[in-house]
């Protein structure tokens, strides 16, 4: 394997050639767009020689809504809805760090209960999100259990979230100060009850779709992303723990009471799709630990916001906080001018940095395996398109 | 580690705030690339997390930050450092980092269509998330109204 | 229906019945009485018992049941009974309707879901009505640069060659459409048409993922058929003969050759999967890669037709497993030698050897699809060259292992005419 830059060139080198020359038929272009059920609402063309692929392009921008651009219209609690369109079943993360950061901006202080109950509400999308992320990877491979299985299960927590929140995805439950509303009655036990069996459910989709010997001759040895080259391409979340790089920002730049909790940070060394597929996995066992330590410390009662004017406004300044997401580090960066409407929101999406080890994963390897090597990336269309 | 810098580059960086875990440094156009391959070398950060743009119009600039992380380096892997540089706003041309940060590939591209800042050096300075047939100006720039509010 | 109900006129109905008369007298004078007459003319009609059936006779027939028992008994003899009815294309159809159904049932139940529910009172048992008819209203969209004639000509030529095949199988001792002396070999030489019918019709779509799709089908097809015919050659060692009903009446006389050749069994079981384009060897069909393979462009009642050709040909290779390994209708006779009806007397038609045959083979049919049908549930779908790296070295390998087993068993005196565990 060469260096990055070797083999974007020669990656590069041979698209161009062969559209300027086009006496050389050999090349056939696909377009996996947006209508393909291979691929969500995103559009890469691929150039295949055979049944190797010598040339990928990825084109972002089908579900692209201006959400940042929509930030700077409105005051930053009226924010939170349509900042969650994004990512919808991971919504609690994604106006979690918005949250921290116009916290930071304006100086608010979270009450203990309230970080409590977001950190909850933070892990249980987790598991929803990573849910639907295997569902979709068992379909890529033809594995119709492997879609219906997660599916059903996906069911639960939404039941559970729809108890705390009020809707089953699109919470709008995180704001900047803490959560909308309390816990209702009950939900500490549901919710453990609900983590223990789900956790006996891993061990069966252990069975049937991670020791699957079809699978593993799938997904091993299969476009493995050095650690170097990991680096380099500054790609996020569990790519990048699966490339040896144990990055977690809840246990490097711990937020709320993350740094209270007792876990580990998931990772494994080989770098291929089969890392990055089992990684995932391996957070979302984490992930059941860590709710039920949640629930186990939280306090019984308290306050679960704090109190805010009607339109919270800082001095002015700029502020950078990440959260660890179902794809990775989520950053967003808010510069406020005084005003209650923040006057630039960028936000830094894992699926985004992702992105760029697509097309230098993709070329080399078979036709079959672009789905297998796409969906490992973790990607999220509509997040990156913002 | 502000001191390491600026007993680097003296004068020609301008620290704007250091804050427990985030440090801005604003540099010239002409010295980002030495400035970003010294922190990449010497001081650790090696990739980059996002390139974000704001539009100053009061200041006829547009500022280009880069938020700069640390995999590698334990000690520092809580930090975010931000480089930024600004730019004038009417023409507006900076100096890719491509060659230093592999990741900003795409960010940089994205900043180039929402904001018109023409990266020299980049590959390609061309749409990205904007539709095929956009005829307007950079949507990022604060003259642009959204239609129909 | 969201129509609204006209007012009702008596005259309307009135005339409107008087409408439907007229236009049946037309249609029955017009074009019923010639028909009738020609038919009376022209083709011979054939005696029963010792009468001429003519239209007259059968009407007074159908008025006595106990009368119409000549007439099936007549009917059952006939050529055209086999071919469409018994073991021919009805009987296939129907074990082909009924394996779609039980396959959505069985999918759900593992992947823990219901399944067809709503259709039909029962659990969803009208699904496949449903479905049907909703395909029959489909348009049918030729893609533009289609080869038109190939376009339509593939799905006809995959559901006639699956319905070809099922002429040569034996359901009970006498009851087969073809008896030919090499009817292993004409089942082959059949099977073998279809990867051409899949080139044909994926480069007849004009367009580059049913191309794929086709060339994969080519490669998948082509190498799982050589470890199909040699394990299908152990069979024919053992017992000496390329007649269907010869190769079941050997496992008559001796045991099931599943016991002396499982190793054959094993890789003919594999390589039907791979004919069958099933998970996981769907990958002509692969979703997610390549839309839906050289299946892209179909639409309609076309999609009806290779679905139904496709599980005519499940139905086919499960019945071919039958009949060389499991022992074809072999079974303990549960039928009652005679059998007394309070009304008619229903004798001459009741033959329990073949009644107790066709129950056997459909039981040992249907498991075999079932074990067919499971893999779908479990496994995810393989890459192209781990399959032909499997079908090309490792299945042939195993194929000649068990022909080895089968010459020995064979020269060893212990199979074969006057053998050790012949009966």
């Amino acid at each position: 394997m060469t260096s990055v830059e070797d083999k974007f060139e020669e990656s590069k080198k041979l698209g161009l050639q062969i559209v300027k020359e086009s006496e050389e038929d050999r090349l056939m272009t696909l377009s996996v767009g947006p209508q393909h059920p291979g691929s969500g609402h995103f559009r890469f063309t691929i150039k295949v020689d055979g049944d190797y692929i010598v040339y990928c392009d990825p084109d972002p921008g089908y579900v692209h809504r201006g959400e940042e651009k929509m930030c700077e219209y409105r005051n930053v609690i009226q924010n939170i809805p349509h900042l969650e369109r994004p990512v919808i079943h991971d919504s609690s993360n994604i106006t979690y760090s918005y949250s921290l950061a116009v916290e930071e901006l304006v100086g608010i202080e979270v009450p203990r209960r309230g970080q409590f109950i977001r950190a909850i509400a933070s892990e249980l999308n987790r598991q929803v999100y990573t849910l639907y992320w295997l569902a979709i990877y068992g379909i890529f491979l033809g594995h119709s259990t492997m879609f219906m299985w997660p599916m059903g299960d996906r069911e639960l927590f939404i039941d559970l979230l729809e108890a705390l929140t009020g809707a089953r995805v699109t919470h709008a439950y995180n704001i900047p100060g803490g959560v909308r509303n309390d816990m209702p009655d009950g939900f500490k036990d549901r919710c453990m009850r609900q983590v223990r069996y789900f956790e006996k459910r891993l061990k069966e989709y252990e069975d049937i779709f991670y020791n699957n010997p079809l699978f593993r001759q799938r997904t091993e040895g299969v476009a493995v992303l050095s650690k170097e080259d990991a680096i380099k391409l500054g790609v996020t979340g569990s790519v990048v723990r699966a490339s040896g790089i144990p990055y977690d920002i809840r246990k490097a730049e711990p937020y709320d009471i993350y740094n209270e909790i007792d876990f580990k940070v998931q990772y494994m060394k080989t770098g291929d799709c089969f890392a990055r597929s089992y990684v995932p996995f391996l957070d979302m066992k984490e992930s059941c630990h860590i709710i039920e330590q949640l629930l186990d410390k939280m306090p019984q009662s308290g306050e679960v916001r704090a109190k805010l004017q009607p339109n919270p406004k800082g001095p002015p300044g700029e502020a950078y906080r990440r959260v660890e997401s179902g794809r990775g580090a989520l950053g967003y960066y808010i510069v406020s001018d005084g005003t209650p409407k923040p006057y630039r929101v960028k936000i830094s999406v894992g699926s985004f940095r992702n992105m760029l080890a697509l097309p230098y994963l993709l070329v080399g390897q078979k036709l079959a395996d672009m789905p297998a090597v796409y969906w490992s990336l973790n990607y999220w269309p509509v997040e990156a398109d913002r | 580690m502000a001191d390491q810098v600026k007993k680097r580059f003296g004068e020609s960086i301008k620290v704007v705030f250091i804050k427990p875990l985030r440090i801005k440094i604003q540099v010239d156009p002409k010295d980002t690339v030495e400035v970003a391959t010294f922190l990449r070398d010497t001081m650790g950060f090696d990739h980059a997390e996002s390139v974000a743009g704001t539009d100053y119009p009061k200041e006829n600039q547009i500022e280009v930050i880069y938020h700069l992380g640390s995999y590698t380096r334990e000690d520092l892997a809580a930090h975010v450092f931000s480089l930024t540089t600004r730019t004038n706003r009417d023409d507006a041309h900076l100096p890719t980092l491509i060659n230093v940060y592999k990741s900003v590939e795409y960010h940089e591209r994205e900043t180039f269509e929402m904001l018109g800042v023409y990266f020299e050096g980049h590959p390609r300075n061309d749409r990205f998330l904007l539709p095929e047939d956009w005829a307007d100006i950079p949507p990022l720039r604060k003259d642009f109204r959204i239609k129909g509010r | 229906m969201a129509t609204y109900p006209q007012n009702f006129r008596f005259g309307e109905f009135v005339g409107s019945l008087i409408w439907l008369i007229f236009w049946i007298l037309i249609i029955v004078t017009l074009v019923g009485l010639p028909l009738l007459f020609i038919i009376l003319f022209y083709v011979p009609l054939p005696p029963i018992g010792d009468e001429v059936l003519t239209p007259y006779l059968f009407l007074t027939m159908i008025v006595d049941p106990s009368r119409t028992i000549p007439i099936i008994e007549h009917l059952m003899t006939t050529d055209l009974f086999r071919v469409a009815l018994f073991p021919g294309f009805t009987y296939a159809a129907l074990i082909a309707a009924v394996t779609i159904f039980v396959e959505r049932k069985f999918l759900a139940k593992m992947q823990l879901r219901i399944g067809p529910l709503y259709a039909g009172k029962i659990e969803g048992i009208l699904q496949l009505v449903a479905d049907g008819l909703k395909l029959i209203s489909k348009e049918i969209i030729v893609p533009s640069g289609a080869d038109k004639v190939l376009f339509w000509a593939a799905p006809i030529m995959f559901v006639s060659t699956a319905a070809a095949v099922v002429a040569l199988i034996p359901v009970a001792p006498g009851w087969v459409v073809a008896d030919i002396d090499v009817g292993l070999l004409a089942v082959f030489a059949i099977l073998g048409f279809f990867p051409l019918i899949a080139l044909l019709f994926s480069w007849a779509s004009n367009s580059k993922y049913p191309f794929i799709g086709g060339m994969r089908a080519l490669h998948q097809m082509i190498a799982f058929e050589i470890p199909f015919i040699l394990s299908a050659l152990s069979v024919v060692i053992l017992s000496g003969t390329l007649n269907l009903t010869g190769i079941v009446d050997a496992q008559l006389q001796s045991y099931w050759f599943i016991f002396f050749v499982p190793i054959s069994a094993f890789v003919f079981y594999i390589s039907s999967l791979a004919e069958l384009e099933r998970i996981p060897f769907d990958l002509p069909e692969a979703e997610s890669e390549i839309v839906a393979g050289w299946l892209t462009e179909t639409s309609g009642m076309i999609y009806g037709l290779i679905q139904l050709g496709s599980y005519v040909k499940t139905y086919v290779l499960a019945a071919l497993f039958v009949v060389l390994f499991l022992g074809g209708w072999a079974g303990p006779m549960v039928f009652p030698p005679e059998v007394h009806a309070p009304i008619i007397d229903i004798s001459p038609i009741y033959d329990p050897v073949a009644a107790n045959a066709t129950l056997w083979f459909t039981l040992k049919t249907f498991g075999m699809i079932l074990l067919m049908l499971l893999p779908r549930g479990i496994s995810p779908r393989i890459r192209i060259d781990i399959l032909l790296h499997t079908g090309w070295y490792k299945l042939i390998v195993l194929t000649f292992i068990n022909m080895f087993i089968a010459l020995a068993l064979i020269y060893g005196g212990i199979l074969g005419p006057g053998g050790l565990l012949v009966r």
